[in-house]
């Protein structure tokens, strides 16, 4: 399609939804759309999930996740036509601007961060619909200005009342923020209007405190069906793949218990340091960044039982019984033996001679934030007591991975005593990245005249199985909150269970800093995987970290 | 429709030559043995194959002697094709090299030839591993070109079956109009898991091949796949999408009647594709036939009538003319479908039309528009298609239904 025609095509595209003597957006019409099945055209149709037409606005617009992650998953939702050429973007930041000159911000951004290259025909389309308010963050009178605007946008783009409200700024300021957007009425749903949706990014506070303050602070405005606390690791293909794997074949289940499983190890691993965000990270340390959100969300997929629907509560109210059934008494007995905390000394990485974590930029020189976790949990019901799940994340730890790995219990005879080599229990390892796949270790005769047995890899890997372009993390996660599915995203009593695990860590972690009994830190070389007490936490237990 | 990535530079590939089955199946193995003597050599690291092999210890034991055989081999599908021309068979090449990296599977390009001539089998085998992704992760792909001649050119099922690959899926494709009911196509088709065919090149009007097509499908096995059909899927997002309005969802049980028009560049007017689109219409509305097609008095169209039990639907083929690029299109490709509703107060009309270069869907009440929709047209190549049928096997519940209400409208 040539330049000129596509900007033709564009402007073709653009609806005019106001019918003869009839109110915009309201009353029947919005009720209407609301209906489960509406449209019974649609049904078998590939972009049968398609959102209603909505007005996305989005809170920082002028900020660095807008450009790199949500614009570009929005353009790319456009160009898959799951995006309905009615909507319309509206950036809200205090920097003031023109429509244009945020447009033309937002071209550069897609032609930098979007996977695929931009074309020129489909961003001048969702470029149509792109629209600019200037506004402090703090002030009501903006929210009003805001919300004079939608209105406007409604009559001119049919977006029908539909507003998703991303909050893609520092979280110190989401109380003001959500509070502001309720006194401007903004939440409101129903009675002619559309939905209301509002999607927070982690953090969802420090602690289990302020976890709770936060919740609350979103509850007197929005109720907890239009909130959507986004972690992009659930909306990762094989994040997704793991409930499919799980819940999709028939063998594993049987066997996805205490009697076959021995143990579990979830591995975080990343090469990288602090990378020009030291201020966030002595704030927040692995535990916080890592450990309370992603990992515990890996946890409690792999541990829940099986959801009676593939639906948001559904799935949650599984997850949420896992986390609940974690064994929260941190003694501080418990904490010594059973949590190491690391930070990272200089070292080689890559490769590369680096700096140690105190020798990082925005980092106290005597600091003792961890860049390093490893716990063992025990989760208390009937299907994984006496299973341990080991857990280790850190920083410039040797490479990139993250893993999940089931070792199976030995066989319970070994009846190929001769053997010169000794087989090892079989594994099943479930790549989140890089190289998202599933492993399976089973053993095997070496061809030959002994009886010598070896373990081999049975290995799934989804590059060479479906060399598809899958989509981005924030690609999935949009498209759902658009579509009101909350399956993949986090509810306030999930957020305030994961942090009563990892709390009581930290504060006794604090607690010793201020009674001189920290560790010395730090404990480990960059480019090593980790303090030599995350060894032994699994050693003494007569198991081994698998190598990554 | 997935998107197929393009080839990437960073390409290997074995050939050989075989004249029996036996010596396909030997030559295969050879050619697996030689890519993997290759991994060796290409210097695979002591990591890499501890990796692979599980163990670090047996790895290095191993790597030491000068042991290590390593290369992926995932294959997902067997895929069948069945080119009975020339030029078919030098377009399922084409496609079926597409679809290497998606779907690394064993491709069996049949072309048969003279049945009268000598019995003959000249299989010419390839396979080519491609780096491909940020991980360079290496997909193979597997292709039998095999031209089979005289008898054996009617036993073809018995050249296949060995080579299929153990409990995978068998994708059977028919590009060409496929002889439905023959005993050649009965015996293949059973081999198979899925069948796909394209509703577009069936002969000439295409009435006899879809009624034969509706009876395969009633019967289940295998499923059936149609790339005219999937050719449709844009024309259904495109109506679909106007009725997403709220004001015209509430408006579809008051359709009146349905006018379809379609290309007919020769004296025939082929309208397979287009009573595909009817039959969709029909079986998602849930209407059933009142008056099968029939010519039109004083027209060149077919005209017909559904009922949805209390009033009746009119529809309409008409034959349009090719103007300006249209001729490269296929003879009975959609031109425009058009939708009249209401009953009583107003009156209301959806419109989807192919423009040079993309979908357009327009309604109007009483005359003002109120909804207007872009969308791409079509694509016009043939492996988009093949590939999104490979990436969903099974019953394609909606396809089955539009074809059952299609057949119902054939005149008896």
């Amino acid at each position: 399609m040539t330049v000129a025609r596509a900007r033709s095509t564009a402007r073709l595209a653009a609806p005019r939804v106001v019918p003869p003597g009839r109110a915009p957006a309201g009353g029947r019409a919005a009720s209407a759309a609301r209906g489960a099945h509406a449209n019974p055209l649609r049904t078998g149709l590939r972009l049968e999930r398609v959102p209603e037409p909505n007005t996305i606005v989005v809170f920082g617009a002028t900020g660095d996740l807008t450009h790199r992650k949500i614009v570009p998953a929005l353009y790319n939702l456009r160009r898959v036509g799951l995006l309905p050429p009615e909507t319309a973007i509206v950036g809200f930041a205090r920097r003031s601007q023109t429509d244009d000159a945020f447009r033309g911000d937002l071209r550069e951004a897609v032609a930098t961060h979007s996977r695929v290259p931009i074309q020129d025909a489909i961003w001048q389309d969702v470029a149509a619909g792109v629209f600019y308010q200037q506004g402090d963050f703090g002030d009501p009178a903006a929210y009003t200005r805001l919300s004079e605007r939608l209105e406007e946008i409604d009559v001119s783009r049919g977006t029908r009342g539909n507003r998703l409200f991303y909050l893609a700024t520092p979280p110190s300021t989401t109380p003001e923020i959500i509070e502001n957007l309720g006194k401007a009425g903004l939440d409101a749903e129903g009675r002619g209007r559309g939905w209301a949706r509002v999607v927070v990014e982690k953090p969802f506070g420090s602690d289990l405190a302020s976890a709770h303050q936060l919740n609350r602070d979103i509850a007197r405005v929005f109720r907890e069906s239009q909130v959507y606390r986004i972690d992009h690791y659930l909306g990762k293909e094989t994040v997704r793949n793991l409930l499919v794997f799980r819940f999709g074949n028939g063998i594993f289940e049987p066997i996805w218990n205490r009697r076959y499983v021995d143990h579990v190890q979830i591995t975080v691993s990343e090469a990288l340091g602090v990378a020009g965000r030291g201020a966030f990270y002595e704030e927040a340390g692995a535990s916080r960044d890592i450990l309370q959100n992603h990992m515990l969300q890996l946890v409690s997929l792999v541990a829940m039982e099986p959801p009676i629907a593939f639906a948001a509560d559904d799935l949650r109210n599984e997850k949420l019984r896992v986390l609940r059934a974690i064994d929260s008494d941190w003694t501080e007995e418990r904490i010594a033996r059973d949590v190491v905390r690391g930070q990272y000394g200089p070292g080689w990485s890559g490769g590369e001679e680096v700096p140690g974590y105190r020798e990082e930029h925005e980092v106290a020189p005597d600091s003792t934030t961890e860049t390093f976790v490893a716990l063992k949990l025990e989760i208390q019901n009937w299907r994984w007591a006496d299973v341990p799940f080991y857990l280790r994340v850190g920083k410039r730890l040797p490479k990139q991975a993250t893993e999940i790995s089931i070792q199976f219990k030995r066989p319970p005879l070994m009846l190929f005593r001769d053997t010169q080599s000794d087989p090892e229990a079989n594994l099943l390892a479930l790549r989140i990245q890089p190289d998202e796949g599933i492993l399976l270790r089973f053993s095997a005769k070496v061809p030959g005249l002994g009886l010598d047995v070896r373990s081999v890899n049975m290995d799934f890997t989804y590059g060479s199985s479906f060399a598809s372009d899958a989509p981005e993390a924030y690609e999935t996660l949009l498209l759902d909150v658009m579509l009101g599915d909350a399956s993949l995203f986090t509810r306030s009593d999930e957020v305030e269970a994961a942090w009563s695990i990892v709390t009581p860590i930290n504060q006794t972690w604090a607690w010793w800093d201020a009674h001189g009994q920290a560790p010395e830190l730090p404990n480990y070389a960059a480019g090593t995987w980790g303090p030599d007490k995350a060894d032994h936490l699994v050693e003494r237990d007569g198991r081994r970290w698998r190598r990554l | 429709m997935p998107e197929i990535l393009p080839a990437d530079p960073v390409a290997r590939q074995w050939n050989a030559r075989a004249t029996s089955v036996a010596e396909i199946e030997s030559q295969l193995s050879r050619i697996w043995s030689a890519a993997a003597e290759e991994a060796t050599e290409d210097g695979m690291s002591a990591d890499a194959a501890a990796d692979a092999l599980g163990d670090p210890r047996v790895a290095g034991h191993l790597l030491a002697s000068g042991h290590v055989r390593v290369r992926a081999r995932t294959r997902v599908l067997t895929l069948v094709v069945v080119a009975s021309r020339p030029e078919t068979a030098e377009r399922a090449v084409a496609v079926v090299e597409t679809l290497a990296g998606r779907h690394p599977s064993r491709a069996i390009l049949l072309a048969p030839g003279d049945p009268d001539g000598p019995s003959t089998l000249d299989a010419r085998l390839s396979m080519t591993c491609t780096l491909r992704g940020d991980n360079l992760t290496e997909t193979c792909a597997e292709r039998i070109l095999l031209h089979a001649g005289g008898e054996l050119s009617r036993h073809l099922a018995g050249v296949v079956t060995p080579l299929l690959i153990h409990d995978l899926p068998v994708v059977l494709w028919w590009p060409d109009d496929p002889p439905i009911g023959t005993r050649q196509f009965r015996e293949l088709v059973e081999t198979c898991d899925e069948l796909l065919v394209d509703t577009a090149s069936f002969r000439d009007d295409g009435v006899a091949r879809l009624t034969a097509m509706a009876a395969a499908v009633a019967a289940g096995v295998p499923a059936v796949r149609d790339v005219g059909w999937m050719r449709l899927e844009m024309w259904r997002e495109q109506l679909a999408g106007l009725f997403d309005h709220p004001l015209l969802t509430a408006e579809l049980p008051t359709i009146r009647s349905v006018r379809i028009d379609v290309l007919r560049p020769a004296h025939i007017l082929r309208i397979s594709k287009a009573l595909g689109f009817a039959g969709w219409l029909a079986s998602a509305l849930d209407w059933e036939v009142a008056q099968p097609l029939e010519p039109k008095p004083g027209s060149e169209s077919l005209a017909g009538a559904w009922t949805d039990g209390r009033h009746e639907v009119r529809l309409e083929l008409r034959p349009v003319n090719p103007q300006g690029a249209a001729p490269l299109r296929a003879a009975g490709s959609l031109q425009r479908v058009e939708l009249e509703l209401g009953r009583g107060r107003h009156s209301v009309r959806a419109r989807v039309s192919r423009q040079p270069d993309h979908l357009l869907a327009t309604a109007e009440w009483d005359g003002a528009e109120i909804a207007r929709r872009v969308g791409r047209r079509d694509r016009f190549e043939e492996a988009p298609y093949v590939t999104e049928a490979l990436d969903r096997l099974g019953h394609d519940r909606i396809f089955e239904e539009a074809v059952r209400h299609a057949a119902r409208l054939v005149p008896r």
